[in-house]
């Protein structure tokens, strides 16, 4: 029961940070089916940063990945400059956008990962591999029956994750930055009449949502898989998005929906296991987070309130 | 100037082809040299792996021919899967998900059809082409339902679908029909297979891919549909204006969910001509990758269905070519994905290309309307 929260919660705070990342750009107007690849290339940054300086740093030494969580953001920031070039400058389809992005990222990850190992190994293996990321357990609260393992066996970015979003919600919720957003998303003109500059909104938008992305990226390669390999493209992105939708583009709701996929992975592994099934038997349980994904879509999409601007490039001339 | 008339002629489309893929090969060769290589060497090997340059030497049995009719066969699928996406993308869809429809309908046809012996080929062929188009076609118009129904965005709904076919056809597979050297699926009986194998043609050992005459006949209809009929009309109606379609009282929902069921059946196509004809065998728990391709196809065919097979065509020599260009070259054949990337970033710009050229031809104009004095004022 205990591994049921703990799992969960690691797999549900890094999902979280990527569905506020898509809900920022689309909050602005700017449709993000890109999660998935600012997420992977968020990651790859960073577990190219943590392989540069695990030798000099020492391997082992917890610093580097904070360094790593660092450059993750970046590159998923510079990254998503792609992205906002596509949408806000050429006025791509966003949703093309989106997808161009992705298939971009897996191919340029899966080429650069090679060509810099084989730089710094010699040897062109397709991935990086990253130390483990330490784990602590707050002594009081773990051995509350029932929820305890919320805070059994936490990685440290959990923490750092849940502070930002908290964060982020009053940035989008309480400042005029975050009003101006919001609105660049739902009317623009107005936002233009009122002495704003929405085209640079939306640049704003768009890299932290890449930045935020790729914090998500890095913290599921540093806690789920251990390294930075292609398998790092598991459709987080997607499953964050449709999380996202399932918040009705909030915060709060948004969590809530992050929180019950984690839970339903883990859950469905602990199922698996404590059912005692051979290990082929895993795949179907894998395929839980999916479908309950598609389940809960049909009973909550329909009443859904979608920023109305999202996905038209913002003409100054239009009304 | 030369360029700006082109992209606003008549045939505006294809010069925007004709430049995204100038742009790519430019790009490409910067990364080549970036590495030390000689595109031009590579841009030849991409070619003669394709057999369209003949190479150095060849093995035994083994022709120019040959790589090319290995080259028809895999460009056969990624044609139809190219136009599935069009199909859905002329009504204002993404079908994201032909990936997952060419696996499930691949993997439905491999069970029933190409694991049945008793079967003969007259049977069995025409079997399993049915067998694609029913399934995938029902996995497109359930999409099609979600989207309508209850408003869930195809592009979710399809990558979760993606995934959830993934995984049970994995499940299945090492489950019931795995071949324990290869851990990939048994192969399928040469009755059932789309590709005609060990084909002798002179001293050549050949394949013949049946599933390119289906590909050019599917894009021929496909391109008739959008051309003289009602519902190709109304598809391009709702594609363009949902909501003015409505007024005029196309059905909508009825249209969405044709488009999205005729999308998913092409796609059907494509993946029994990809795992019946191709590949001969499945992968567990892997999806192919040209479910993706077929996106960069069909926006640098900019969404026509004879423009997609001369789409595919480049397209099919990056990505087929590449195992060959990786052995001369010494490049990781990981750069074919990258160049398709890198083409895909061009195409989706096609239109503000077009808008460039637009403004540039109307600002001559005003130019040499005026005498040049208000405009340079400007």
């Amino acid at each position: 029961m205990n591994k049921v929260f703990t799992d969960g919660l690691s797999f549900a705070l890094p999902l979280l940070i990527i569905a506020v990342g898509a809900l920022y750009s689309e909050k602005s107007g700017v449709t993000n089916l890109a999660a998935e690849g600012f997420q992977g290339v968020g990651a790859f940054f960073g577990a190219l940063a943590a392989t540069l300086l695990g030798p000099v740093m020492g391997n082992g030494n917890q610093a580097i990945i904070y360094i790593a969580i660092l450059c993750a953001a970046i590159g998923g920031a510079l990254f998503s400059l792609i992205h906002g070039l596509l949408c806000i400058r050429f006025r791509a389809n966003q949703v093309i956008s989106g997808v161009v992005i992705n298939i971009l990222a897996v191919a340029l990850t899966a080429f650069f990962t090679s060509a810099a190992n084989s730089a710094i190994s010699g040897n062109a293996s397709n991935k990086f591999v990253l130390d483990v990321s330490t784990r602590f357990t707050i002594p009081l609260l773990s051995s509350i029956p029932w929820i305890g393992g919320i805070f059994t066996d936490m990685y440290p970015f959990e923490i750092m994750i849940a502070v930002l979003v908290v964060f982020l919600w009053y940035l989008l919720n309480r400042t005029r930055f975050g009003m101006r957003l919001r609105a660049c998303g739902e009317n623009p003109q107005a936002v233009d009449a009122a002495g704003a500059n929405v085209n640079r909104i939306r640049w704003v938008a768009v890299m932290i949502s890449g930045a935020l992305c790729g914090i998500g990226g890095i913290c599921f390669a540093y806690s789920m898989i251990g390294n930075f390999s292609p398998s790092i493209y598991q459709g987080f992105g997607y499953l964050a998005i449709a999380a996202m939708i399932f918040g009705n583009w909030k915060i709060g709701p948004t969590t809530l929906a992050c929180l019950i996929f984690g839970l339903a992975k883990s859950g469905g592994l602990q199922l698996c296991i404590a059912a005692k099934l051979p290990s082929n038997y895993m795949d179907l349980f894998l395929m839980l987070p999916y479908i309950l994904t598609l389940l809960l879509l049909v009973f909550f999409s329909k009443k859904n309130h979608p920023p109305k601007a999202a996905g038209e490039p913002f003409d100054k001339s239009k009304r | 100037m030369f360029l700006s008339r082109r992209l606003t002629g008549k045939y505006a489309s294809l010069w925007v082809s004709l430049l995204a893929i100038l742009m790519t090969l430019a790009a490409a060769s910067i990364l080549l040299l970036a590495m030390g290589k000689n595109p031009l060497i590579a841009f030849r090997s991409f070619l003669q792996g394709c057999g369209m340059i003949p190479k150095e030497n060849y093995g035994g049995g083994s022709g120019m021919l040959t790589d090319l009719l290995d080259f028809l066969n895999y460009l056969a699928p990624l044609i139809l899967a190219s136009l599935a996406f069009i199909a859905a993308f002329k009504a204002g869809l993404f079908n994201i998900g032909i990936a997952g429809q060419m696996l499930l309908s691949g993997f439905t046809a491999t069970v029933l059809v190409g694991y049945n012996k008793g079967l003969s080929a007259v049977v069995a062929k025409p079997l399993v082409l049915l067998i694609g188009l029913l399934v995938g076609g029902m996995t497109g118009a359930l999409i099609g339902w979600l989207k309508y129904r209850f408003n869930i965005h195809e592009v979710v709904s399809t990558i979760m679908l993606n995934y959830i076919i993934s995984y049970l056809t994995g499940f299945f597979i090492n489950n019931n029909y795995v071949d324990m050297m290869t851990r990939n699926s048994k192969v399928c009986s040469p009755d059932s297979r789309l590709t005609l194998t060990n084909i002798m043609i002179g001293d050549l050992k050949c394949k013949i891919p049946l599933g390119l005459i289906i590909a050019i006949l599917i894009a021929l209809l496909v391109s008739f549909l959008f051309r003289k009929t009602v519902l190709g009309f109304e598809i391009k109606a709702v594609g363009q204006n949902r909501r003015c379609s409505e007024y005029t009282g196309i059905r909508v929902n009825r249209t969405i969910l044709l488009s999205m069921g005729l999308s998913g059946a092409i796609a059907g196509l494509a993946g029994v001509a990809y795992y019946l004809g191709y590949t001969n065998t499945i992968i567990p728990k892997t999806l192919p990758g040209m479910g993706y391709d077929s996106i960069s196809v069909a926006l640098l065919g900019s969404g026509a269905p004879i423009g997609s097979i001369f789409a595919a065509i480049v397209v099919s020599v990056f990505q087929q070519g590449a195992n060959y260009m990786s052995s001369t070259v010494g490049v990781a054949k990981e750069i074919a994905s990258l160049i398709t990337g890198i083409l895909l970033l061009f195409a989706s710009c096609g239109n503000y290309m077009k808008y460039k050229a637009a403004r540039k031809m109307q600002l001559a104009a005003d130019l040499r309307r005026t005498g040049g004095k208000e405009a340079k004022a400007l």
